[in-house]
């Protein structure tokens, strides 16, 4: 010890230097109190450690003391719990000292706690960022993985189940009906009454899950009539439905006349074939088959409501599930609601309808009753503020535009969904009387041909037929064309010149009218093709008032002379008979003098007509026959 | 919709009721039958001080167009002219703090309503809060909707059953308008004119 040197350390006398200026000063801290350094130095000194060396002595000292004594401390040696004992008690002293001195410190006469500044941490954020992208990262693999795990499980599952799941199966129902839980059961609802419909049927079901005992004694069991149907074995939902939707429904419409049928349509929403309501149906299909079920009802309540209602000068009648309008006289429109119930199904299917199906009608009469929907539900726009909701675009617009009492009247005239039916079975027996008049007059009538062109597109009460009539080979020569529209009770006839004729539903009249028009054709194209050969055309005439009268229309003519003039050729052409053809020579190629006539010069006045006996002739048609007869009187002159 | 013409009838010292019931003789015996009845009524409204320059709107209806209500709003320079719907009244009555109904200026035109032939022919009792005005002769053509082009066979009807005192000139309103398409606005023009001269003239005092 006394060679030893007394080496000093102490602190810097310089303080830490706080911040540089821009012109190089330097400013320090300023250097801490005596109190503050002190504080300082007793922060540092760890009293836990101290504290933990006195306790390690004192086990020591008491080890060695129970040493000593170890025979009747024996005992208490091995007690389980000494040593929770001892960390229990010297817990207990740091305790009741902690608490001794928070007691003398809050009497703050003894005994000052002053805050100690602690010393910053140096933090570096770049060295933060890393450290956290790190752990994130590692977290998100974890996570991923798990995640990768799980999925593959879950697909694994799925390629392994062969039923599926009631949840998955309830979440697939979810997406396509409306269901809502009303305590224990799950309700859903396959009315229209979203979509604009008013009918008040409710259409309810009930989702139950399919019970596993019942899958094996399914098939051996008859299924019930009335009761729940046991759904598909794979299937793990079920869907009762209420026996007043149960099986299949069709509209049914027909168009009798008198007793026998014109054409027949079945209507049901699910195509031409209904399927039958077997019981192990898909609860989809069971579904929409009751949906349809709904419909057809709605359809025909609103039907038989209206048809009640109507003032028709010839009633309509409604007796059980019919209803029977009367079209045209001696023609019915029958529609009938056809529901079997999945029980006597098999009893109940009516034999498939003789004629085909018209998808028109079929067609429209669904698609009214949706328009009804469609139109409950959206109004046009704009929407006043203010205003009603309800009336019609038209109805918006009368206030500001004026419109008056005569305008009002008609706009609250609306159509029923019968008299629309009845206005388009109107117009589908129109225009299949067309069809029969233009095909039969083009079968009787082999002459000028008579071609029609049915317009494609046509609304559900107006189409349009544009006829052709021409000669086989002198098409280019001469061809009449008629444009007829169909409507509802009536035919308008638009002719060649520009006149309109209108017509009512009988098909006499159409007749009538092709057969005239045939008869002026033949006319005109004698003439169109008289001057194709040089010949001249005297006069003509389409309403001849000379001759026999003609029971329909009148008979037309035209008088042509030959390039010379010494041969002239007349024409009649009667609806009914047909042409008939005369010709004259002048002069005469022989002379006798007569009494009368003693000169020759008076022979260029004109002769006498001579009938062409046209049956004799050669000649494929008419006008063929009529281009022979010009060319041989051309020729001989 | 064709075009209207209104005109007075002078009243010759005869009541109102008078006054329609040779009317009617007159026209029934041209061959016209009765249509039912008409309404023209008019009210008018102020501005309030407080909105500044004073302006006057005239509402009006015409049982003709029931689903109209005619509003012409004065500003002093110019009249606007407005058609609306049905709701207007209800505007009017919300803006009752701004415009505020002049109640003995509420005046109609009502009577009879006749059809012959293409004319349509309105004989009507005007009062103005309820007290008897005149007599007013609304009569319609209504295959043409030009003024200019039937004036002519208006002006020949109209003398053809109210003798001498049938218009001579078209009304004043119409007379810079004759080439124009007629509109049923225009009929209220002349409605709202012949109102301001009822309320301008002394009260005959005479209850119809």
């Amino acid at each position: 010890m006394s060679y030893s040197v007394n080496i000093s350390v102490e602190a810097t006398i310089e303080n830490q230097i706080q911040e540089i200026q821009y012109d190089g000063t330097e400013i320090y801290q300023p250097p801490l109190t005596l109190s503050e350094s002190l504080a300082k130095y007793a922060q540092k000194i760890d009293f836990s450690k101290t504290s933990e060396v006195d306790i390690k002595k004192e086990e020591s000292s008491e080890d060695s003391k129970s040493d000593t004594d170890s025979k009747d401390a024996f005992q208490s040696s091995i007690w389980p719990w000494d040593s929770v004992r001892t960390k229990l008690r010297s817990s207990l002293q740091e305790i009741c000292v902690l608490a001794d001195v928070l007691a003398i410190a809050k009497e703050k006469r003894y005994l000052v706690l002053d805050p100690v500044q602690q010393e910053p941490l140096e933090t570096k954020p770049m060295v933060q960022i890393y450290a956290r992208k790190k752990a994130l990262g590692g977290a998100a693999n974890v996570l991923l993985a798990g995640a990768e795990k799980m999925k593959n499980s879950q697909t694994e599952a799925a390629r392994n189940r062969t039923t599926l799941d009631f949840h998955i199966e309830l979440l697939r129902l979810r997406q396509n009906w409306r269901l809502k839980k009303v305590s224990n059961t799950i309700i859903g609802d396959l009315s229209y009454r979203t979509t604009g419909s008013k009918y008040l049927q409710t259409g309810t079901f009930e989702v139950t899950k399919a019970e596993d005992e019942e899958k094996p004694s399914s098939p051996p069991s008859s299924p019930l009539p009335g009761g729940p149907i046991p759904s598909k074995p794979n299937s793990a939902l079920r869907v009762s439905i209420p026996t007043e939707l149960q099986g299949v429904a069709y509209i049914e419409v027909l168009c009798q006349k008198d007793q026998e049928d014109l054409c027949s349509v079945n209507l049901n929403l699910m195509g031409t074939a209904p399927p039958p309501s077997n019981p192990d149906m898909h609860w989809q299909q069971k579904l929409e088959a009751a949906q349809n079920v709904l419909f057809c009802k709605e359809l025909f309540n609103q039907l038989a409501k209206e048809a009640v209602q109507l003032q028709a000068p010839i009633p309509h009648m409604v007796v059980g599930n019919q209803i029977m309008a009367t079209v045209l006289p001696g023609i019915q429109l029958i529609i009938g609601l056809r529901h079997s119930t999945s029980g006597d199904k098999k009893q109940q299917t009516p034999p498939p309808s003789k004629s085909d199906h018209d998808h028109v009608l079929e067609h429209s009469l669904h698609q009214l009753l949706r328009e009804v929907h469609h139109k409950n539900t959206h109004h046009p726009f704009p929407h006043p503020a203010t205003g009603p909701l309800g009336p019609s675009k038209k109805r918006m617009l009368a206030g500001p535009l004026a419109a008056d009492r005569h305008e009002l009247l008609e706009m609250t005239k609306t159509q029923t969904l019968l008299e629309q039916i009845v206005q388009q079975a109107q117009h589908f027996i129109m225009r299949m009387r067309t069809e029969y008049v233009l095909d039969t007059i083009a079968k009787e009538v082999k002459d000028p041909l008579i071609s029609s062109h049915w317009n494609t597109l046509n609304s559900p009460t107006h189409s349009c037929v544009k006829i052709h009539i021409s000669t086989h080979g002198y098409d280019a020569v001469c061809r009449t064309p008629l444009i007829i529209h169909v409507g509802e009770k009536s035919l308008k006839c638009i002719c060649r010149d520009g006149k309109v004729m209108n017509m009512s539903y009988e098909p006499q009249e159409l007749r009538d009218l092709i057969f005239c028009h045939i008869s002026q054709h033949q006319i005109v194209a004698v003439q169109a093709l008289a001057k194709t050969m040089g010949w001249q055309a005297l006069g003509n005439s389409n309403h001849l008032g000379t001759g026999a009268v003609e029971p329909l229309g009148n008979s037309s003519s035209c008088l042509l002379s030959s390039p010379t003039g010494d041969r002239i050729i007349a024409v009649r052409c009667e609806p009914q008979a047909g042409p008939q053809v005369s010709v004259a020579h002048s002069p005469r190629t022989d002379f006798f003098p007569s009494r009368l006539v003693t000169e020759r010069k008076w022979e260029h006045l004109g002769g006498q007509f001579r009938d062409v006996r046209l049956d004799k002739m050669e000649g494929r048609n008419f006008l063929h026959k009529m281009e022979l007869l010009m060319a041989s009187l051309t020729s001989n002159s | 919709m064709g075009v209207t013409i209104l005109t007075q009838f002078n009243t010759e010292n005869r009541s109102g009721p008078q006054n329609i019931e040779i009317l009617s003789k007159r026209i029934l015996a041209l061959g016209a039958t009765q249509q039912g009845q008409f309404l023209v009524d008019c009210e008018t409204y102020t501005s309030v001080p407080q909105l500044g320059h004073q302006r006057t709107v005239h509402v009006l209806h015409n049982s003709e167009q029931p689903a109209t209500v005619f509003s012409l709003l004065e500003t002093g320079a110019k009249t606007i002219p407005l058609a609306t719907d049905g709701l207007f009244d209800l505007l009017m009555m919300k803006m009752s703090h701004f415009y505020t109904s002049k109640k003995q200026t509420k005046s109609e035109s009502k009577g009879p309503r006749y059809e012959i032939g293409d004319f349509c022919v309105k004989l009507g009792t005007v009062t103005v809060s309820s007290n008897f005005k005149g007599v007013l002769v609304e009569v319609e053509y209504r295959p043409c909707v030009v003024p200019a082009m039937c004036w002519d066979l208006l002006k020949e009807f109209l003398q053809g059953f109210l003798g001498l005192s049938g218009p001579t000139t078209p009304p004043t309103y119409l007379q810079n308008r004759m080439q124009e398409n007629y509109s049923p606005i225009d009929t209220i023009h002349q409605y709202l004119e012949h109102f301001t001269m009822f309320r301008k003239s002394p009260g005959i005092g005479m209850r119809p």
